[in-house]
């Protein structure tokens, strides 16, 4: 295990740090010279100079790539061109309430899911189970921007019982933290972005339970239970329980689809998020931002491959060995 | 594995083989077997039918829709009482009504369709002639040729993708080629992992060795023995990748980073978004997004069918 924990451990960091070089290389791309990337033309005179000094951009590009990686990796993206703060300043919030939205939308998502697929899995043949097999592919088909306008359509315009977008009504100020996310005005913005969400995620652990219970079910001991005239829904749930592990395998992945593809949704719904600051980022040229905003979403994303590894590795002890 | 298991035995020496001691007859029609039995898999699947036939449909359009009448999907048309024809419902004169800006949402969704395809095909072509190769090399190689390219795969996992080429695509400007180059630049990955992982198991079958053993070089073992038993695969990631492609390209579009010079469905949900018709306008909302989803579906239906046959855990369970 000690092996696998570390072989994992450099792979990460191999990972990272090819990560922070793409994206050395590719920031450089912007037309025009770097200086004018990372320094916006606003800034006084003292200013740029301190951060001229702070980026090392009056250097030759080795020691500029050292000072990058070097500044991504304690935090420190700059100054927002657009905003004129330091960019934790604008994006730390962003953050937050990314995750907000994101963790209890795949959480919901994902238990929405796998009781579907054991539902599929187990009354296989039944009428329900011929129409629940179409669900999957019908929205993964689905573009989730576009489900997210349709429901916005009906549930926001029609009917007016939702809010439009955002993420509190205007001209609500709320106090601290308990007071921002626990809000009945913060449930009911949450509402249509997080439906927009489970929608989305809840085919991948359909099918992933769907068919790891359809294996278990031909298994002895679930034959020998079902013999023994054991009640069935007790039967289901031994089944159930013992089909979990290629669900819970997945389970970081999902939440890293989810944060990958956070953007369409904050979006669409006007989401205060991570995703859509990025776009904002992009819209207003403002490359500190865009730039710490990528790779936030990348680390947060191969940290929880990481945790993924790690857990997988502690339940399917095959794993580890095959190393 | 009935697929594997007839290639296998194909390769066992023939009175065909013998007489063409160069193997390229036997060979070259071993591949074009091999796509022929594509073809017959997904025809023989409801769903895969399903998906073709949808498909082609598209593309007839496709093909066809530049030839019936000039384009004016960008037109601006005006009512008879000379008015911008704004948000008109559908009506004899324009089929699916028209945009806040005028123009004819039916003419723009059969325009949408060609980028669909353009984005979709060669997107996937690249990601498969890419994917595949890598798969190939690192498998049939090992070693530290396999580790350099497994190493490569593992970054470009490790990059998120959407966000990926939304930064891509606001440094280097929204062009169609720039969007196609830089989706085929990671979406290789997950194919290439599937090939190593098939041409491992592969390179150890007699036929291999026997090829091996009797002379064949590296290019050939690879390309002309390894590569036909390679092909399902390749296939199921070129429909998978049509479909990845062209719902990469809508989102990109949706966020307004789409080619603006380009009709595409997802250009039009970003207009209808961003001029607040979606308030009213469901006409202009509902064919994009339908003709999106219609699309991804008929390749997800050919790549189900097709995986049902590739993977017989699949074939067994469902």
């Amino acid at each position: 295990m000690r092996r696998y924990v570390l072989r994992r451990t450099v792979q990460i960091i191999f990972v990272l740090w090819a990560l922070i070089t793409i994206m050395f290389f590719l920031f450089r791309l912007v037309p025009g010279d770097p200086v004018a990337m990372i320094i916006s033309a606003e800034l006084t005179e003292s200013a740029r100079e301190a951060l001229r000094e702070d980026w090392g951009l009056n250097r030759p590009l080795g020691q500029q790539y050292f000072l990058y990686v070097k500044n991504l990796l304690i935090g420190d993206f700059g100054l927002s061109f657009y905003h004129q703060e330091p960019v934790w300043e604008v994006l730390g919030e962003k953050v937050v309430n990314t995750l907000a939205l994101m963790i209890p939308a795949t959480v919901i998502g994902i238990v929405l899911g796998v009781l579907g697929g054991m539902y599929l899995g187990w009354w296989r043949g039944s009428r329900l189970e011929r129409i629940g097999v179409m669900l999957p592919p019908l929205i993964r088909a689905m573009p989730v921007f576009w489900l997210g306008v349709l429901l916005l359509m009906v549930f926001s315009y029609k009917f007016g019982l939702f809010p439009n977008g955002g993420m509190r009504s205007i001209g609500t100020f709320p106090k601290g933290w308990a007071d921002t996310f626990f809000s009945t005005d913060f449930l009911w913005h949450l509402t249509l972005p997080l439906v927009c969400t489970v929608i989305t995620s809840v085919p991948e652990p359909m099918l992933i339970m769907r068919s790891s219970i359809l294996e278990t079910r031909g298994e002895e001991y679930i034959e020998l239970l079902q013999a023994k005239g054991v009640r069935e829904h007790v039967v289901l749930k031994h089944a159930a329980r013992n089909s979990m592990l290629p669900v819970v395998t997945w389970v970081f992945h999902m939440f890293g689809y989810a944060i990958a593809g956070t953007v369409l949704v904050e979006v669409v719904f006007a989401w205060p998020g991570l995703g859509r600051e990025l776009i904002t980022a992009v819209n207003n040229h403002d490359y500190p931002v865009s730039q710490a905003a990528f790779f936030l979403i990348s680390v947060i994303i191969l940290g929880l491959n990481f945790m993924n590894d790690m857990v997988y590795g502690l339940l399917d002890p095959r794993v580890v060995l095959n190393e | 594995m009935k697929y594997l298991s007839v290639e296998y035995k194909q390769s066992e020496p023939s009175p065909e083989r013998a007489l063409d001691p160069a193997g390229i007859h036997a060979e070259k029609s071993r591949l074009f077997r091999g796509i022929r039995e594509i073809a017959q898999t997904l025809w023989g699947d409801a769903f895969g039918r399903a998906g073709i036939c949808i498909l082609l449909l598209f593309l007839i359009v496709a093909i066809v829709s530049p030839h019936i009448g000039p384009d004016d999907s960008w037109q601006h048309h005006y009512t008879p009482e000379n008015q911008l024809a704004r948000l008109e419902p559908a009506s004899g004169r324009h089929w699916f009504g028209t945009t806040y800006y005028g123009q004819d949402v039916f003419t723009q969704t059969v325009r949408g369709t060609r980028v669909a395809f353009a984005v979709g095909v060669i997107t996937a072509v690249l990601i498969v002639i890419i994917g595949t190769n890598i798969g190939l090399i690192a498998g049939y190689f090992g070693g530290r040729v396999d580790d350099f390219l497994m190493r490569i795969t593992d970054i470009a996992y490790a990059i998120p993708f959407l966000p990926f080429m939304i930064v891509v695509v606001s440094l280097v400007g929204p062009r169609l080629e720039t969007i196609i180059l830089s989706m085929s630049l990671l979406f290789w990955r997950t194919e290439a992992r599937v090939v190593r992982s098939q041409v491992l198991s592969l390179r150890e079958r007699p036929y291999i060795l026997a090829a091996r053993a009797s002379g064949a070089g590296h290019l050939r073992l690879l390309y002309i023995h390894l590569l036909p038993n390679v092909l399902p695969i390749a296939f199921l990631y070129l429909v998978f990748g049509v479909a990845w492609a062209v719902l990469t390209e809508a989102s990109l579009s949706f966020i307004g980073l789409g080619d603006p010079n380009q009709v595409s469905w997802g250009l039009m949900l970003f207009h209808a978004f961003n001029s607040g018709s979606m308030r009213d306008a469901w006409w202009w909302v509902a064919p994009p997004g339908l003709a999106l989803m219609i699309f991804l579906l008929a390749c997800y239906f050919m790549g189900r069918a097709y995986e049902e046959r590739i993977n017989p855990r699949l074939q067994q369970s469902s």
